[in-house]
């Protein structure tokens, strides 16, 4: 097993196991990392809690909820305004946020009354919100609340309302995953089959999983469905709506995007309601034009998916080459949260030149290792719930020229001269779709060719000072190797999207397509 | 007219304007030299905690978790706590101090941190690291008691309590900041050193603002060493700036040592200062030199330009930590503003009885609310209801209430992340009264300007 | 049946498993069984699709394999042309030598301690 040691972790051997390097010949049987155990205590690990992995990221994407933690006020301030899953309701997700701020004496005698009283005070203040979310924490669970009783009796009293218990405290599971697990599972037990669809538009619907529409990538993802006619029935969660996600069961397919995430959703709604799970991949040109060509022969729509596969190619393919032909053979480590490295790490080589030299994940699974191990190149490093001394390690022994990775650990990366992008939040996203995709790609060559990061390793007291030159741009930095040719191409450019991309996007017109006239009956 | 001090009605928080205890703890430990704290509890209590510092500093910082999973939960995980010391230990040879910091859920099952401590005292340092100086300070922080201010004021007592020894009188004074940034650690350095006075500075955090060099790697860390904090007990006196950060510290000082203590005033607006430099006169007897009363002058002519043109009558909501709050608002008078509303964002009792908060409820001579316990929906539902504010001031958790009902604001206090570089500019001394002041008025210019409201008065001026 | 393929069958089947490992994720279900299902149920289809043969599209989940083994067979076209030059025959003796493979990466062969978890 071509295990990799790191020289600061050799006093914990336990570490060993979590870390390989896939050498020549080698596959998943004789190169896999261990996965989502027990952190080590004392190590510096980047993992969070597994309330954190239920409020934060699969619970809060949900625009029309009241989202409140019945616990002391940190839980909820900690993980408020850390994230960038916007929505179309002007943000109501990202702007409120509720705590029952558990006090002494609620922890010695019983916090039940004062969980009810929030609940009744949160849905005063916010008339219009009819749905909530209640969030355990580590204290809540601890002193033995029974959220769901509570719950009952709020909605026993207010009927028009709807409650949701998520019983995801903390310290249940090595780390945000656990609450991933836990929020799916909660999720399709209590909700989903409570509701009818409000309306069924569409002879294609499905259910948009596992996305979370940072920066606006649902909606990216969504205007494509809807230039095909497909129904996004609900979005699990980003930009969803709780009615929505309630009347799951009546998709005709599972579109599954963060499996780390949300596949134990898709699983039990196979089971339970025959649902199938479709894996897809909305970043990179091919794998998305793949992923939608699967949906559309799904339904027997293939040309539509055709239509928007080949107007978005030719309209945005010439600016990602542009791009790709300034970033062949920049190294990368990759070593976002949980799925970005299976999403990213072959398509980025394929379709940017970039070269993966890592992958690592904070809270994903041997299941998402074997996927980014397979989609790496040779010789890639490959690192389970890495540590702060690790990361520095494999850093300076890779030489990456960027990282994508947490704004906190991009700050460590910093310090060593890497440029780092958010790879949970994004710099400038959406990163998903093919203009997304473009995005993404800009991102990277202004991260690498920052005149600001060449300034960074000149060491005035020793080195040579140029001090003949005014200003360097990016495109002096980039091209300066590159054959006149390419350099100045008639038919590549730079990107040419707006600041903002999202803006028309909402409000934009589809064309409605003829229902299949037994089914509308039917339906 | 009147003002009045009262607690939120509502029993529940929308939108809070403090977090938890251990984050204080946090905060705290990361301004001494050579130290990694061990926050025991679930690991989101320390990952958010880093990453809400590195929102604010724009810095990563060393933090570590004994990671309690469920298993330790349910049958306690004192054992958690000796791996992570020795993991810890092991990896980060130039440790020294290391606070073990305690969250609600090991407060709850009741986990022995003084015993664990114990243990290790007597087994694994002697054993394992002989030799070594290593200090394992138990620092209890329940998240459900108290704020991150709390927090804040225990982790400074704990530490000088654990290591303040008397032995020979050291002429120094003490400096207890409190809850500030690099940029005011500057500023009243600055101060001392114009006073000619040598000073301990807890925390001496002006690294926190630490540079990207051409080689090697550097990690921001306080600069506040274990010395600094043993001769806490052979001052002279002790100045603590902020009460509810740092005041314990210096009421422990005072007890336990005999060492002439002043708490208080935090040093933000002119007034202030100027008590803040006649205090340090009081407990060193070094006179206030000519070089301050130029550049108080200074700070003088540069408010004068401001204040009755642009600051008079402005009504201004002000939340935060509390002495930054009292502070900016006994400034905000000075500056012939309004402030109209208060917000402390914890049930600290001690408000109710604060002599600063009784002289603005004596004094003001408009309606005024002080609210403590409060969240950020006693601010934007007032103003739902018909509050009007020029100028908000506070962390930048509170933006969307400046933003969605157009009401400029100056971020000021912490965190401050949605606002470039601010934690390198002073608040506190001259500089800092003339930070604020010019930041108030080019907020309100800005906002004029996007408003279009008299924005032609700012032709000449 | 992979002791008896050639050097050249061998080659062959590496570069359809490296495209599969590489741009799928149907193989990447999370439990052994269902890896079992995905595995059977898109490169069953796909072969048949590869044979010209017809192929069983009845219920939603079999429509799911099939557009994964469609896009599959597609792929497969375009990057491997020597397989154009194929007989159903030898085309079904390298596919199935082909799924034996991706039984034992994914789910025999897998180091995936998860895989026999019986919950999801």
């Amino acid at each position: 097993m071509p295990y990799h040691e790191f020289e600061c972790s050799k006093c914990i051997p336990e570490r060993k196991k979590h870390a390989v390097i896939k050498g020549p010949g080698e596959d998943l049987t004789s190169a896999l990392p261990l996965g989502y155990l027990n952190t080590i205590p004392g190590t510096i690990s980047e993992r969070g809690c597994a309330y954190c992995g239920a409020k934060h990221v699969i619970g809060t994407p949900m625009k029309d909820v009241i989202h409140l933690s019945h616990g002391p006020i940190g839980c909820t301030y900690d993980t408020w305004q850390t994230k960038r899953y916007i929505s179309d309701n002007d943000n109501f997700q990202i702007k409120y946020t509720f705590a029952t701020d558990m006090k002494e004496k609620h922890v010695v005698f019983g916090a039940e009354k004062l969980l009810k009283q929030n609940m009744l005070e949160a849905f005063k203040a916010f008339p219009h919100i009819k749905r909530m979310t209640i969030y355990q924490t580590c204290a809540s669970a601890l002193i033995g609340d029974d959220l769901n009783a509570i719950a009952q009796e709020v909605m026993d009293e207010l009927p028009d309302v709807d409650i949701f218990v998520c019983n995801s405290p903390g310290f249940a599971g090595p780390s945000q995953s656990g609450g991933h697990h836990k929020i799916n599972i909660a999720w399709i037990n209590q909700k989903v089959g409570t509701v009818e669809p409000k309306a069924i538009t569409s002879d294609y619907v499905i259910n948009y999983v596992g996305e979370y529409n940072i920066q606006g990538d649902q909606e990216v993802m969504s205007d494509f469905f809807k230039r095909m006619g497909v129904q996004i029935l609900s979005t699990f969660t980003g930009n969803g709506s709780y009615d929505d996600l309630r009347a799951m069961h009546r998709a005709h397919l599972n579109v599954l995007e963060c499996a780390r995430s949300a596949e134990y959703i898709c699983n039990e709604l196979r089971v339970r309601y025959g649902i199938p799970r479709l894996d897809i991949d909305g970043f990179g040109f091919e794998p998305l034009g793949n992923s939608l060509r699967k949906i559309a022969l799904f339904f027997g729509i293939e040309e539509r998916a055709q239509a928007i596969i080949d107007e978005e190619t030719a309209r945005w393919k010439p600016e990602l080459d542009w791009y790709k032909v300034r970033l062949t053979g920049k190294k990368v480590c990759l070593w976002p949260g949980g799925s970005k490295l299976w999403h990213w790490a072959h398509v980025i080589h394929a379709e940017m030149g970039l070269d993966v030299v890592s992958v690592y994940t904070k809270f994903g699974h041997q299941g998402d290792m074997e996927k980014g191990i397979s989609r790496c190149e040779e010789g890639a490093l490959a690192i389970d719930d890495p540590n702060e001394l690790e990361g520095l390690e494999a850093m300076e022994t890779l030489k990456p020229d960027i990282i994508l990775t947490g704004k906190r650990p991009g700050e460590v990366a910093k310090k060593i001269r890497v440029p780092y992008l958010n790879a949970h939040g994004y710099h400038n996203g959406p990163w998903k779709g093919w203009e997304g995709w473009v995005r993404f790609a800009r991102d990277i060559y202004n991260a690498i060719y920052s005149p600001i990061h060449e300034l960074s390793r000149l060491d005035i007291s020793k080195d040579e000072i140029p001090g003949d030159k005014g200003f360097v741009t990016q495109r002096m930095l980039s091209d300066a190797n590159l054959p006149e040719e390419v350099r100045n191409s008639a038919t590549l450019r730079e990107y040419t999207g707006k600041f903002d991309c999202l803006e028309a996007l909402r409000h934009k017109t589809y064309p409605t397509f003829e229902r299949k006239a037994a089914a509308a009956v039917a339906g | 007219m009147h003002c009045e001090i009262k607690d939120k009605e509502r029993a529940g928080i929308i939108n809070p304007i403090f977090t938890c205890q251990p984050c204080g703890a946090q905060f705290a430990s990361i301004g001494i030299k050579d130290s990694i704290g061990i926050v025991h509890g679930g690991q989101g209590c320390v990952m958010f905690v880093r990453l809400l510092i590195s929102q604010h500093l724009k810095e990563s910082f060393e933090l570590a978790s004994s990671s309690v999973h469920e298993d330790g939960a349910v049958f306690g995980a004192c054992g958690r706590v000796e791996q992570a010391v020795d993991v810890l230990l092991m990896r980060y040879p130039h440790v020294k101090v290391v606070p073990i910091i305690s969250t609600c859920l090991t407060e709850v099952i009741g986990d022995d941190i003084e015993g664990v401590v114990r243990k290790l005292n007597e087994g694994l340092l002697p054993e394992k690291y002989p030799g070594r100086e290593v200090h394992l300070i138990p620092i209890h922080t329940p998240s459900f008691v108290g704020s991150m201010i709390s927090g804040y004021d225990i982790a400074v007592r704990e530490f000088v309590k654990y290591f303040a020894r008397k032995t020979e009188p050291s002429g120094k004074l003490n400096v207890i900041t409190g809850w500030v940034n690099p940029g005011d650690v500057t500023a009243l350095k600055h101060l001392l050193k114009m006073m000619d006075i040598d000073a301990t500075v807890l925390f001496e955090i002006e690294a926190f603002d630490s540079p990207l060099m051409p080689e090697g790697n550097h990690v921001s860390h306080g600069d506040t060493t274990i010395e600094d904090l043993r001769g806490t007990a052979n001052a002279l006196g002790t100045i603590a700036l902020n009460r509810y950060e740092g005041g314990k510290a210096a009421e422990y000082l005072a007890n336990e040592f005999d060492i002439p203590t002043l708490i208080g005033p935090t040093p933000i607006g002119i007034r202030n200062t100027d008590t803040f430099l006649k205090n340090l006169k009081t407990l060193t007897g070094k006179p206030i030199p000519e070089k301050l009363v130029r550049e108080r002058g200074i700070a003088i002519d540069a408010l004068t330009d401001l204040t009755h043109m642009f600051f008079a009558d402005k009504r201004v909501a002000i939340y935060g930590n509390p002495d930054m709050v009292i502070g900016l608002a006994q400034f905000c008078l000075d500056l012939e503003m309004k402030p109209k509303l208060l917000l402390f964002g914890d049930d600290n009792q001690g408000y109710k009885t604060d002599p600063r908060l009784l002289e603005l409820a004596e004094n003001v001579d408009y309606d005024m609310e002080i609210v403590t316990n409060a969240d950020f929906w006693e601010l934007e539902n007032r103003i739902k209801e018909g509050l009007e504010l020029d100028l908000i001031l506070g962390h930048s958790k509170g933006r969307f209430i400046s933003i969605d009902h157009n009401i400029p604001m100056v971020r000021v206090g912490f965190p401050t992340y949605d606002r470039a570089g601010l934690y390198r500019h002073p608040i506190v001394g001259y500089a800092g009264a003339i930070w604020l002041a010019e930041q108030m008025a080019n907020t309100l210019f800005a906002d004029m300007e996007h408003k279009k409201v008299r924005e032609w008065s700012l032709n000449v001026w | 049946m992979a002791d008896q393929m050639d050097d050249l069958m061998k080659s062959r089947m590496a570069q359809l498993e490296d495209y599969i490992m590489k741009n799928c994720l149907w193989q990447f279900h999370s439990r052994s069984w269902d890896r079992k299902v995905q595995n059977e149920g898109v490169l069953t289809r796909t072969m048949q699709i590869l044979c010209g043969e017809p192929v069983a599209n009845e219920t939603p989940i079999d429509k799911c394999h099939w557009v994964d083994a469609v896009v599959l067979a597609e792929e497969f076209h375009r990057r491997c042309p020597w397989l154009a030059g194929m007989d159903k025959a030898e085309v079904k003796t390298l596919m199935g030598a082909l799924r034996e493979h991706m039984d034992y990466l994914t789910i025999d062969g897998s180091l995936n301690l998860e895989l026999t978890d019986q919950h999801y």
